[in-house]
């Protein structure tokens, strides 16, 4: 089995999956009734905090903070499917959330409660027409892997080893209603303003219903797969039609493993840069020529292996962000070096994102003008440099501490209208997440546009 | 086989209809047979309803056992496999389902619907069936007198299965699959072993010491 993808842990030891199922809120009233409770609870962390702050202890905002991200993310937990999904959006959003949250939340990626062998049976009964132990040679009923809208199982057909990812039922009806529960509640925690997301809401809402409709996933996947294919160390698995619908998405079952249990066997410094490298090329690759990205780039996406020098599967393309062409060019013209040094050239692009408005007061207008500038000059560095060593742990400390800053920032968290393009969303999750992935693999990556650029 | 042809012509005639027909006569003499011959198989419409619900049960316990995991299945995964083919069915003959619960929960309000009494009986066997065997496999935990009352706890849930069905309208009913797979859940819970058995057992203890 040592060609296996590990494991991870799901559910706690000392809650079985039995029992979280039992006590996962469907409708929409138990959910809601759940945030509620979560709410609740978060304000009372507050009064906990402003009561020692009132009596002269010192607490830390790190432990708010904590406590705040533990109850939201039991709350999270115990909800499947898009409510998880957001969750681990927001985990992505590192840049943007104080640490505590960013952790608690990556952990919704691995633990969600699965279905029972009996359901599972009957999800593709329904797709199939036939069980799926006479569709496929051999069926494991057990999940192997949890999926943020489904679970995956592993199958043999034919001689070859697929993964069956089966979405969980009914995940596709609730995802509306849901991204309504945890706009008030989460924004609230998050400390965003909820007129500041609004408009956004809808470009997340298309992403999420995309991503439950696997059909449209295959064809990406299929598309991306073949466009990628002369990125060197790259692996794709290959996706089955006719073992596949809507709800069913069945692919190669590729070997590797996840990000962190890869870091655990200790890889050299040779296979981490290359690993690096072929990330870096494969979404620079994308952004330059196929002006779409596979916008999730979360650890539990890509599987690591050492052989070969360094191989990375990718795999889900679930959410993928197509990239207009105004938005590529102002996105890329903001990482230019020339664009840096020249402020009426920032003021000018910034102005057409939307960020800037020629009704800003100008002291407004000055205050975002350096925010963005300050931040452009570290999330743009790699861009600028023919290589970058994402191993610099300062790096990865100026980034929190530029997103914590900017957390703070009262003009910031006063802002009642939302500024930016709604498009820059998923470019900036993607980017955040490749960061966080070669940060946390210490790669140094040859970042200069060059052969795929 | 003339019985079989009778409780066709009946199923056709409420679904068409919405309403049982107004006398037997009236399905005989469709059917071109004598009226007498209707009483060799059946006392009245009630009894066809109700061993239309008796096959869907049976037919929902047979066509769950030809899954090829059955054998592997626990208690709790062959109660879920059997709810879950006996929705399939109940899928198929939606509008009959409802009509007939409806015909007989209106004059029975809160009581388990007279149509369902066949159902039950051969729903209830099967649960005893499932709950031997769950004891076997310690899903089950032996309870003196209580586990009696089993039997009818699972019935409850049947019931609770059916109305939720009844009422959901959901996109190919999802809504009820969450709902069976969270009561059943909850119900082996609630007759495995439990919180409940130790805290009578340190009570008992109390008890005997004095």
């Amino acid at each position: 089995m040592s060609d296996d993808t590990v494991m991870p842990e799901s559910g706690t030891p000392d809650a079985p999956d039995a029992r979280q199922l039992a006590s996962l809120p469907t409708t929409k009233v138990a959910r809601a009734a759940r945030f509620a409770k979560t709410g609740l609870k978060v304000g009372a962390n507050y009064v906990k905090h402003y009561a020692k702050r009132a009596a002269g202890v010192t607490s830390e905002t790190e432990d708010l903070h904590a406590a705040n991200a533990a109850e939201l993310y039991g709350a999270l937990s115990e909800m499947k499917g898009s409510v998880l999904k957001v969750a681990q959006m927001l985990a992505m959003e590192k840049n943007m959330l104080p640490t505590a949250y960013s952790d608690l939340f990556a952990q919704a990626q691995y633990q969600s409660p699965p279905l029972s062998g009996p359901l599972v049976t009957k999800v593709l009964r329904d797709a199939f027409g036939r069980s799926p132990f006479e569709v496929f040679d051999e069926f494991d009923i057990n999940a192997r892997q949890a999926a943020s809208i489904g679970q995956v199982h592993r199958a043999r057909k034919d001689g070859l080893t697929l993964a069956v990812k089966v979405q969980y039922p009914g995940v596709a009806d609730s995802i509306r209603s849901d991204i309504r529960l945890v706009k008030p509640i989460a924004l609230r925690v998050l400390g965003l303003d909820e007129a500041q997301v609004r408009p956004y809401l809808e470009e997340v809402e298309t992403r999420l219903l995309e991503e439950t409709n696997y059909a449209l996933e295959l064809q990406r996947g299929t598309e991306i797969a073949a466009e990628c294919a002369h990125v060197p160390h790259l692996e794709f698995p290959r996706y089955y039609p006719a073992l596949s619908t809507n709800r069913v998405l069945t692919m190669d079952w590729l070997a590797g493993e996840h990000l962190k249990e890869f870091l655990a066997t200790n890889p050299s410094q040779e296979v981490r840069n290359q690993l690096g490298q072929a990330l870096w090329d494969f979404y620079a690759f994308q952004l330059h020529t196929l002006h779409r990205v596979h916008a999730d780039p979360h650890p539990g996406n890509f599987l690591l292996r050492a052989d070969h020098g360094g191989m990375v599967g990718v795999l889900d393309f679930g959410c993928v962000k197509e990239i207009p062409a105004d938005v590529y060019a102002l996105f890329t013209a903001l990482l230019t070096p020339e664009t840096l040094a020249d402020e009426a050239r920032l003021a000018d692009l910034l102005t057409q994102a939307g960020v800037l408005r020629p009704e800003d007061a100008p002291s407004r207008r000055t205050f975002y003008l350096q925010t963005m500038q300050a931040s452009l000059e570290l999330v743009g560095r790699p861009f600028r440099q023919p290589t970058f060593d994402f191993g610099d742990p300062q790096y990865m400390a100026a980034l929190y501490q530029l997103g914590d800053e900017l957390m703070q920032q009262p003009e910031l968290r006063q802002q009642r209208e939302p500024r930016g393009s709604a498009h820059f969303i998923y470019l900036n999750r993607t980017y955040v997440g490749l960061y966080a992935l070669l940060t946390e693999l210490r790669a140094s990556v040859r970042t200069a546009s060059g052969s795929f650029g | 086989m003339d019985k079989d042809r009778i409780k066709q012509a009946y199923l056709d005639y409420v679904l068409r209809k919405g309403t049982p027909p107004a006398s037997v006569y009236k399905l005989t003499s469709k059917l071109g047979i004598p009226e007498a011959d209707f009483y060799r198989y059946y006392a009245n419409f009630d009894a066809i309803d109700r061993e239309i619900w008796a096959d869907f049960a049976r037919q929902a316990r047979q066509r769950a056992a030809t899954e090829p995991v059955w054998e592997q299945y626990g208690a709790r995964e062959k109660l879920l496999g059997f709810y879950y083919t006996l929705l399939e069915i109940l899928k198929q003959n939606r509008s009959y389902a409802l009509n007939s619960l409806h015909r007989s929960l209106h004059r029975m309000p809160g009581l388990t619907p007279r149509v369902l009494d066949d159902f039950r009986q051969d729903f209830e066997q099967f649960v005893q069936d499932l709950l031997q065997e769950g004891k076997r496999t310690e899903e089950v935990a032996v309870r003196p007198l209580v586990q009696d009352q089993y039997p009818r706890l699972f019935w409850q849930q049947a019931l609770f299965v059916l109305g939720f069905f009844a009422k959901d309208d959901s996109l190919n009913f999802e809504r009820t699959d969450a709902a069976i797979e969270k009561a059943v859940t909850l119900s082996f819970d609630l007759v495995g072993r439990n919180t409940l058995d130790s805290a009578l057992d340190l009570a008992r203890f109390l008890v005997t010491r004095r």
